[in-house]
């Protein structure tokens, strides 16, 4: 009797005192399992992101004078970051291999990819045949997006140098990641990231239901307005979704392209904040840290990353209150 | 045959073919290279003899360290990984889905802007408390650390599924006499437990997988797992073995491979989930 009590939430405060323990015992004791994650993640994501924005306010560093006694120097691992041509070169190109490979590349090829894998194959062996590619491809894309990022990289690597598959197959005998960099990163990329979009659109293509393509026929529509009318609307939400995350995504891309081109500092605004955080610049150090620097050059990026996923949260609610 | 032979599937041919092209093209290096016992330079060559040579010699050290520890070694992190990420996810879904609090859609949205932040801006901050607090090299604090990376996506994907399971079979065994964690453990985990298999494999193959936190926080060669395994070996100077490197990379990629493909139409679920919402 006194557990249905407690079930319905009734008459908590006339209930005497053991089942007021019961009640502690059954409802509230057992809340405490969510707290194994909130100190992990407080203590290993929130409280190192709060520190890498104390941090940029500071002069440590790796090694030196300056990690061991550190002080505070206000804005001017900010002013540096800033004013550096290699961070202002590295964002540029981080917009742009961006969009091209993200927003381009991986969306263009993986609806396309996602159209052919739902069209109907004639009947008969033509159809057998096609079956078979679609298999192999849809197989390989699906490969190039799960091997570990490390592994994708240097084979990319191995094929974009001098006699490499890619390199002799377009007759370049020079090593093709060195000279053109961010060419080869958005190569990579788009190989790297197609199947996500792919999958998706395949998703929202199938949850299309059929009798509405029929209803345009039977109105006349072209196959072009047919996509452009019907498809193209129904799927909007799916392209909302999958440009925002794979930006998200590729903005934040670290290993395959530090694996694929090395610590070029110019290239892409991870491999900048790795440079300063390892010392490995070129010409020697004349600015504060490095290691704040990095700091400092990272929280800015954090910023935009934030931004990008707010935009995302925002478009996800609208896209609930839609449907 | 009295049919004709369509000639609209060309095209559609023409790009499978150029997918293939593309998409095989560096796995063929890898795959070619590491049957390669002599494979000393970066270009592609087809063996004359092609042997297990590579995968032998993988068992002799490379600057004092026995290749194959660095499987070993990610073998162990990964299992620690994905075994704490799935019991305190457990925990953390049971709570959201079976309790209603305040902050709950605050901390569900903090959760996805987690799932999406890229690991270098978290694991810069950690190279400088480890070496700050002595845990640099320290495998137990790798893993605490990388257990945090993975667990907004372990936790989302459980909070969902426990979300799917009706409340009303534990309510049914709470009448009978059951506790709310009692009837959580009797009637909804079993339902479950397909789910976190997934959880527990998905969480095992992203620590496989993880490069940039090993990368930052372990500095001993003999203690790397194999992603900054491979990393360690292109450092090399002199001849660079690459027909080793292309077999390891293999045999490191293998369990990925294999998983995602046992755990692919729970995946495709996941992503089609994203769009129906």
């Amino acid at each position: 009797m006194e557990r249905w009590v407690n079930l319905s939430g009734a008459g908590k405060s006339a209930a005497p005192a053991s089942a007021r323990t019961a009640a502690l015992v059954e409802f509230t004791l057992p809340k405490l399992l969510i707290v194994p994650a909130l100190a992990l993640i407080g203590l290993f994501v929130v409280f190192p992101l709060v520190w890498s924005v104390v941090m940029s306010f500071t002069n440590y560093s790796m090694l030196g004078v300056t990690a061991r006694k550190w002080g505070f120097i206000g804005l001017k691992n900010y002013i540096w970051v800033l004013t550096d041509p290699d961070f202002q070169a590295a964002i540029a190109n981080s917009f742009i291999f961006t969009i091209v490979s993200a927003l381009i590349g991986q969306a263009l090829l993986g609806l396309a990819l996602a159209v052919v894998m739902r069209m109907k194959g004639p009947e008969g062996w033509v159809g057998a045949a096609t079956k078979v590619l679609k298999v192999i491809a849809g197989a390989l894309v699906f490969v190039a997006w799960i091997i570990p990022e490390v592994v994708a990289g240097y084979c990319w690597a191995a094929a974009m140098s001098r006699g490499g598959l890619f390199t002799a197959m377009f007759g370049i005998n020079y090593n093709f990641y060195v000279r053109h960099p961010l060419q080869a990163m958005i190569i990579a990329n788009i190989w790297r990231g197609t199947a996500f979009s792919m999958i998706l659109f395949m998703a929202a293509l199938e949850s299309i239901p059929n009798y509405i393509y029929e209803a345009a026929e039977v109105d006349g529509a072209t196959p072009w307005q047919r996509f452009r009318y019907v498809t193209f609307p129904l799927i909007s939400n799916a392209l909302l979704v999958d440009f925002i995350l794979i930006t998200v995504w590729t903005f934040g891309l670290f290993t395959l392209i530090f694996t694929l081109i090395g610590p070029q500092m110019d290239y892409m605004w991870t491999l900048y904040v790795y440079v300063l955080a390892t010392g490995r610049m070129g010409p020697p150090w004349t600015g504060p840290g490095p290691l704040s620097t990095a700091a400092a050059a990272a929280d800015i990026m954090f910023v935009i990353v934030l931004a990008l996923i707010t935009g995302y949260l925002y478009a996800l609610r609208r896209l609930r209150r839609w449907a | 045959m009295g049919r004709r032979f369509p000639l609209s599937i060309i095209p559609v041919w023409a790009f499978l073919v150029f997918v293939i092209w593309y998409f095989a093209l560096p796995l063929v290096w890898m795959v070619v290279t590491a049957f390669n016992p002599n494979a000393y330079s970066v270009a592609f060559e087809i063996p004359k003899h092609p042997s297990l040579a590579n995968f032998l010699k993988l068992a002799k050290p490379v600057s004092g360290v026995v290749p194959y520890q660095w499987i070993v070694n990610s073998v162990i992190i990964s299992l620690a990984t994905a075994g704490l990420t799935t019991a305190v996810s457990l925990g953390a879904a049971f709570v959201l889905t079976r309790f209603s609090f305040r902050g709950q859609g605050a901390m569900l949205t903090a959760f996805v802007i987690f799932r999406l932040l890229p690991a270098l801006l978290i694991a810069l901050p950690l190279l400088i408390l480890f070496r700050m607090w002595g845990l640099l090299d320290n495998y137990g604090a790798l893993i605490l650390a990388l257990s945090a990376l993975i667990l907004p996506f372990t936790l989302m994907i459980a909070e969902s599924y426990f979300r799917a399971i009706p409340i009303t079979y534990e309510e049914a065994a709470m009448i009978d006499g059951c506790t709310k964690v009692g009837a959580f453990l009797r009637v909804t985990l079993p339902l479950a437990a397909p789910g976190l298999a997934t959880i527990f494999l998905l969480a095992f193959v992203i620590a496989w997988s993880q490069f940039v936190l090993p990368l930052f926080l372990i500095r001993t060669p003999s203690l790397f797992p194999a992603s900054v395994g491979i990393y360690f070996f292109y450092g090399q100077y002199g001849k660079v073995d690459y027909g080793k490197i292309a077999a390891f990379s293999l045999i490191y990629s293998i369990p990925v491979i294999v998983v995602y493909f046992v755990i692919q139409k729970y995946l495709r679920k996941g992503i089609a989930g994203l769009v129906a919402r």
